[in-house]
C-alpha cells in the first residue's frame, strides 16, 4: 500500500513503527500535488519548506523516543480561511491576496501540536461564500472524480485534496454545508461537529453564528482522530464550550445499531432530489434495519420548508458586518480614492467578487429598518421554531439520515449563474447548520460513472461522539467507499 | 448684546420648559481593554503601541470579554439604584468610519446589564431625583490625527488614525429626560462622578476624557408635548457643559420666537466661540444596523454575583454625608466639603481616629488642608502631612500648647519639607512649655514698662474703645510668639493695669 492510500491513523502508525518517515509522507503528499493539482486546482499555496521542516522535527522526536501526538506526521490541509502564522491566506479573495497572518488559528495550533504536517492550504469559493469551489482568485477546484464536474463548495478544495490523495485528512469550514457538501460531491467523509464543539479563533469569519471547524477524511475513524485533537475548550473563543469532551474515538468500537432508533427524511417529493441520491438514501435505511437499528420515516416540515430562507436571512446579515473590516486601511487590498467614500467604494469594488458584493449588500438591506422587521426578525422567530422541532426530533430518535445534497455533483459552470438555484442546493444542509446540530456526510458507494452517492447523518447537539458511532457502523456495512481511490484521475497523468 | 442668543434669555418666550436628558460615558478603571489584552492606558501613548489582533480587527480574531469590566458597570449600576441583569449581550452597531476597526462597535443594546435607577440630585439647594434609563457596556472608538494646524479635518490631505484607545472599555449611563435646566444638569454630572469616583469604577476626568457627556435638549411645546430633541457633543467640562445648554436653549428659544422650527439634528459645542454648530442631521438607530453579537457568549451574571457585588459596596456619598452629620454633628456645608472626595473623607476620619475632636479636625482639614492642596495643586492622596501628625497639631491647639497661628506656620512647614511634627515645633520657636501664670506676668511687665505713654492712657480711663489695651496684648503674643494663651494675657493685663 502507498503512504498517500493510507489514512491518518495508518499513517501516524506507519511512521511511529518506524515503517516510514514523516518526511516521506510529507514528500509523499507533495509530489502527488504536483502530479494533479495542475489539473485539481485544490491549493492555493503549497507550503513545502514549513511541510519539510515540521515534518523533520517530528522524525526527531521519534527518534528522540519522544511522541510527536497521535497524528504524528500525518500530513493535513487547511482551508485557506485558516489563518497560518507566516503564511499567506487568502480566502481566494483579492483583498487578502497578498495577506501573511502573523498568528495561527487555534485548530492549527492544535493540528501541529498533535504532530500533523501542514502541506498546502487549498481553495475555497471566496470568504466560504458559493457551493462549487469556482469563485477564487486561483480560479474553479475540480471535482477528482470527474474533471468536468465541481468539487462542491465552499470548502472544495481541502475535500478535493483528500479525495485525489494529496492527504488523508483536511480541514475545512461549514457554515451552511460547506464541508458536507464538498465531501458528499467527492465521495470522502465529511463531518460539521455541534456548534460549539471547535473554537473558531483564526478561522476569517463567514457567519459567527454558525461558523464550524470541520474535518475531511476518507473515513469515520479518522474523522474522529482528528474531533479528539481539535475540540477543546479554548480561551481564545468565548462561543466554545468548556466542557470535557468525550473519546470520540472510543464510540467507534459499537458494533451494531441494536437498540438504537434511526429516522428517516420522508417530507420530500422524488421529482425535488436525483434519482440516484434518493436510491442512497433508501439503502442506507436498509442498512441500519439490517444492523439493528428501529428505522422510522420522519417528516421536518419547517426546518426543510424555511431552512434556506432563514438561513441566507441570518447568515448573510452576519456577514455583512464580519466583512466590514475590509475597509482597505489596515491590511489587504487598499485602492486610493479622493474621498474617504471613494476609497472604502474603490478598494471594496475591485476586491470582492460579485457573489460576495452580492451577500454583503443583500446582509446589510436585511438589516436595515423596515428589512429588519420583515426578514431579519422572523428569521429569529424560525430558528427558535426550528430548535423546537429538532429537540422534539431527537427526543424520539437517536439520529437522523436525510440527504447532503439535492443533486449529484454537477458540470461545472452550470449553475453559479442562478444564485437562487445555487443556495436551493443547500436546502437539506443548512437547518442543521440553523440547529447547531452535528451532521456528517457518509460516503454511500458511487455510480457506475464514479460519482458519489452520499447520504448526511445528524444526530443531537452534543451527541457528536455517539453519532461517529453510528456513522462507524453504517461505513463498515457498506464497505468503505470513501476511501476509494478516483477512478478516473490516475487515467489523466 | 442685542444681537446675542444669550439675550433672549429673559423673553417671556423662554418660559418653555426645558427637557433635558443626559447620556454620559465613563472609561472603566480596568488595566485592559474590554475585549482584549491590551493596556487601557492610551494617553501621550506613541500612536498603535497599545494594539493587538483582536483590537485591530485582525481576519479570524475573536473577542474576549473582560471580566473585570462586568464587575465594574454592575458596580456603578448598582450605586444608581439599577436591578442588575441576569442576562444581557452585545450587539454590532455597524459604521464606517476609519476610528472604528471592524466597522462595528461592540455595545449592548436591549439587553443591558442594568437597568432602571436613579441619581438624587441638589442644584443650589433644591433636592431633585433623576431618573436613570440605564446602563450599558461598549468599547471606544479609536482617534483620527488630522495632520493640519489646529488638527481639524478641514484642509488635511490626508488623516492617520490611532487605535490605541480603540477598545477601552466605557460604560454609557443614559438618564430619563428629567433635568430642566442647565444646573441641574451640572449637578447630575457631578453627582454621578462622585460617584463612579466612590466605586473606584472610573477616573471621571472631563478634560481627558475619562467621563464624556452628550445632551439632549428640547424646549416644550405651549400644550405641554415635548418638543423636538437636539443633541449637543464635545463639552469638555462642567462649564461648557452648562454653556451649551444655555446658549441650545436660547437658541431655540429664538427660533421658535421668530415662527421657526427645530431640527433635529446633532451639534457640536464650539469651546472657544461659546456657540453650538449644527454637525449632521440626526442618525437614526436603524442606520446602525444593529446586529447581535454572535461572537461573544452572553452576560449571565447570578443572583450570587449580584449579592457578593453588593456585600462589596462601600460607603455611597449619601450614606457618608447622612454618618457625618449624625455622628460629628457637622453642618451640611462642612459635610458637602469633607465628603466631596472619598480620600478626603478618609482623611478626617482617620484625623479623628488618631484623636482629634471631630470639630476642630473639621475646620483644620476644610480651611487648612484644603488650603494648602489647593496652593500647591496636589492631591490629599499626595499630601505628604498624614492624618496622625494633623491629629497631635490639632490636639497641641486644643490643648493651647501652640496658638493656632503658629500651628498653621506648621503645618505649612510639613507640607513642604520632609521633617517630623517636634522639628516644626522646635524650629517654630514655640518652646513645648507654656509662657504661663508669672513667667507671663514678666512679659507683661516688660511690654508695660516699655510703653508708658499707652498704660498711661488706659489707666487714666481714655480707652474707651479699648484699642490701646488690644495693641498691649499684641504686643504682649508677639513678645511670647505665640506661646502665651491670648486669654491669660489680656486677664494677665487687665489685673495689672486695673481696666
Amino acid at each position: 500500500m502507498e503512504i498517500y492510500e493510507m489514512t491518518a491513523s495508518e499513517t501516524a502508525e506507519g511512521i511511529k513503527a518506524g515503517r516510514f518517515s514523516a518526511v516521506e509522507a510529507a514528500r509523499c503528499g507533495l509530489s502527488r500535488i504536483a502530479k494533479f493539482d495542475g489539473e485539481v486546482n485544490a491549493c492555493v499555496t503549497v507550503t513545502e519548506e514549513h511541510a519539510i521542516a515540521t515534518a523533520r522535527r517530528v522524525d526527531g522526536m521519534i527518534a528522540r523516543g519522544e511522541d510527536p501526538g497521535p497524528l504524528a506526521g500525518v500530513p493535513y490541509i487547511a482551508k485557506d480561511n485558516f489563518c497560518t502564522k507566516g503564511i499567506r491566506t487568502t480566502c481566494s479573495s483579492r483583498i487578502l491576496e497578498n495577506w501573511i497572518p502573523t498568528y495561527n488559528a487555534s485548530a492549527i495550533n492544535f493540528m501541529n501540536g498533535a504532530g500533523a504536517v501542514l502541506i498546502a492550504k487549498s481553495n475555497l469559493d471566496e470568504f466560504a461564500m458559493g457551493s462549487s469551489t469556482e469563485n477564487s482568485i486561483i480560479g474553479p477546484t475540480k471535482n477528482p472524480r470527474d474533471l468536468g464536474r465541481v468539487p462542491g463548495g465552499s470548502s472544495g478544495g481541502s475535500a478535493a485534496s483528500v479525495a485525489a490523495g494529496y492527504v488523508p485528512l483536511a480541514l475545512g469550514s461549514d457554515t451552511g454545508g460547506s464541508v458536507r457538501q464538498p465531501a458528499a460531491f467527492c465521495g470522502i467523509q465529511g463531518m460539521k461537529p455541534s456548534y460549539g464543539e471547535v473554537s473558531r479563533f483564526g478561522i476569517v469569519a463567514y457567519a459567527s453564528a454558525l461558523d464550524q471547524v470541520s474535518p475531511l477524511a476518507r473515513t469515520v475513524g479518522d474523522l474522529a482522530m482528528a474531533l479528539n485533537v481539535i475540540a477543546r475548550p479554548d480561551p481564545n473563543d468565548t462561543t466554545c464550550d468548556a466542557y470535557d469532551r468525550p473519546d470520540f474515538a472510543a464510540s467507534l468500537a459499537m458494533r451494531d445499531l441494536r437498540g438504537k432508533r434511526i429516522g428517516v427524511f420522508a417530507g420530500f417529493e422524488a421529482e425535488q432530489m436525483d434519482a440516484e441520491l434518493y436510491g442512497a438514501l433508501t439503502k442506507a435505511a436498509a442498512l441500519c434495519e439490517a444492523a439493528g437499528a428501529t428505522v422510522e420515516p420522519i417528516d421536518l416540515p419547517i426546518a426543510v420548508k424555511y431552512g434556506v430562507a432563514t438561513y441566507y436571512v441570518t447568515a448573510l446579515a452576519d456577514a455583512s458586518s464580519k466583512l466590514g473590516c475590509f475597509d482597505g486601511i489596515r491590511y489587504g487590498t487598499h485602492i486610493d480614492g479622493p474621498t474617504l467614500t471613494d476609497m472604502y467604494a474603490n478598494t471594496r469594488t475591485a476586491s470582492f467578487s460579485e457573489e460576495v458584493r452580492r451577500r454583503i449588500i443583500l446582509g446589510t438591506c436585511l438589516l436595515t429598518e423596515g428589512f429588519y422587521q420583515n426578514y431579519y426578525g422572523p428569521a429569529l422567530k424560525v430558528r427558535t421554531k426550528m430548535a423546537m422541532e429538532f429537540e422534539e426530533l431527537f427526543s424520539r430518535i437517536d439520529a437522523y439520515l436525510l440527504p447532503t445534497s439535492p443533486s449529484m455533483p454537477y458540470p461545472m459552470g452550470t449553475k453559479e449563474t442562478d444564485p437562487t438555484r445555487l443556495y436551493l442546493g443547500d436546502i437539506f444542509t443548512v437547518p442543521i447548520s440553523l440547529g447547531g446540530l452535528p451532521g456528517i456526510n457518509i460516503c454511500m458507494g458511487f455510480t457506475p460513472d464514479d460519482l458519489p452517492l452520499s447520504v448526511q447523518l445528524v444526530g443531537p447537539r452534543y451527541g457528536d461522539a455517539s453519532l461517529l458511532g453510528i456513522a462507524g457502523v453504517i461505513e463498515r456495512v457498506v464497505g468503505r467507499p470513501g476511501a476509494a481511490a478516483p477512478r478516473k484521475l490516475e487515467e489523466v497523468r | 448684546m442685542a444681537d446675542s442668543p444669550l439675550s433672549s434669555k429673559n423673553s417671556a418666550a423662554a418660559k418653555r420648559p426645558v427637557v433635558i436628558g443626559l447620556e454620559v460615558h465613563i472609561q472603566l478603571n480596568t488595566k485592559t481593554k474590554l475585549f482584549c489584552p491590551c493596556s487601557t492606558d492610551y494617553i501621550g501613548r506613541t500612536p498603535n503601541t497599545n494594539v493587538c489582533p483582536i483590537c485591530l480587527a485582525v481576519p479570524g480574531t475573536l473577542p474576549l470579554l473582560n471580566d473585570l469590566a462586568v464587575a465594574l458597570g454592575s458596580r456603578m449600576g448598582l450605586g444608581l439604584h439599577c436591578e442588575i441583569q441576569n442576562y444581557s449581550n452585545f450587539h454590532r452597531k455597524n459604521y464606517f468610519y476609519p476610528d472604528l476597526s471592524k466597522a462595528y462597535q461592540i455595545t449592548q443594546y436591549g439587553l443591558t446589564i442594568a437597568v432602571g435607577g436613579y441619581i438624587d440630585i441638589e442644584p443650589e439647594g433644591r433636592p431633585k431625583r433623576v431618573r436613570v434609563h440605564h446602563l450599558h457596556l461598549e468599547e471606544d472608538a479609536g482617534k483620527l490625527v488630522h495632520p493640519t494646524a489646529d488638527g481639524r479635518l478641514t484642509g488635511a490631505a490626508y488623516s492617520l488614525v490611532d487605535y490605541n484607545r480603540g477598545g477601552v472599555p466605557l460604560s454609557e449611563i443614559v438618564s430619563e429626560p428629567d433635568m430642566s435646566s442647565p444646573a441641574e444638569a451640572r449637578d447630575y454630572v457631578i453627582r454621578l462622578r462622585q460617584l463612579a469616583r466612590y466605586l473606584d469604577v472610573s477616573d471621571g476626568e472631563m478634560e481627558s476624557g475619562s467621563l464624556r457627556v452628550d445632551a439632549n435638549i428640547s424646549l416644550s411645546n405651549p400644550d405641554g408635548s415635548l418638543g423636538t430633541r437636539v443633541e449637543i457633543k464635545n463639552m469638555n467640562s462642567l462649564k461648557s457643559l452648562e454653556r451649551a445648554l444655555e446658549y441650545e436653549i436660547s437658541r431655540q428659544n429664538k427660533v421658535l420666537d421668530s415662527g421657526g422650527r427645530i431640527v433635529q439634528e446633532t451639534r457640536l459645542w464650539d469651546d472657544a466661540e461659546e456657540v453650538t454648530r449644527s454637525m449632521r442631521s440626526k442618525e437614526t438607530a436603524s442606520d446602525y444596523r444593529y446586529y447581535p453579537e454572535m461572537d461573544l457568549a452572553p452576560i449571565v451574571i447570578t443572583d450570587e454575583q449580584i449579592e457578593d457585588f453588593k456585600r462589596a459596596m462601600p460607603e455611597l456619598p449619601w450614606e457618608k454625608r447622612e454618618r457625618f452629620a449624625r455622628e460629628f454633628g457637622l453642618s451640611g456645608e462642612e459635610v458637602a466639603i469633607l465628603t466631596e472626595q472619598k480620600e478626603l473623607a478618609r482623611y478626617y476620619e482617620e484625623t479623628i481616629a488618631a484623636g482629634a475632636p471631630p470639630a476642630r479636625a473639621a475646620n483644620w482639614v476644610r480651611m487648612e488642608v484644603l488650603r494648602v492642596l489647593n496652593e500647591t495643586g496636589t492631591s490629599i492622596s499626595d499630601f505628604p502631612l498624614g492624618p496622625s501628625v494633623l491629629a497631635e497639631l490639632v490636639k497641641k491647639v486644643e490643648s493651647k500648647e501652640l496658638s493656632s497661628t503658629i500651628a498653621k506656620d506648621i503645618l505649612d512647614t510639613l507640607s513642604r519639607e520632609d521633617i517630623t511634627l517636634d522639628e516644626a515645633v522646635k524650629r517654630s520657636g514655640a518652646s513645648a512649655v507654656r509662657l504661663t501664670g508669672c513667667l507671663l506676668d514678666e512679659v507683661v511687665d516688660r511690654i508695660c514698662a516699655a510703653n508708658p505713654g499707652v498704660v498711661e492712657t488706659i489707666k487714666s480711663g481714655r480707652d474707651k474703645k479699648g484699642g490701646k489695651m488690644k495693641f498691649l496684648q499684641g504686643l504682649v503674643m508677639k513678645e511670647t510668639r505665640g506661646q502665651a494663651d491670648p486669654s491669660e494675657a489680656a486677664g494677665s493685663l487687665s489685673k495689672k493695669l486695673g481696666a
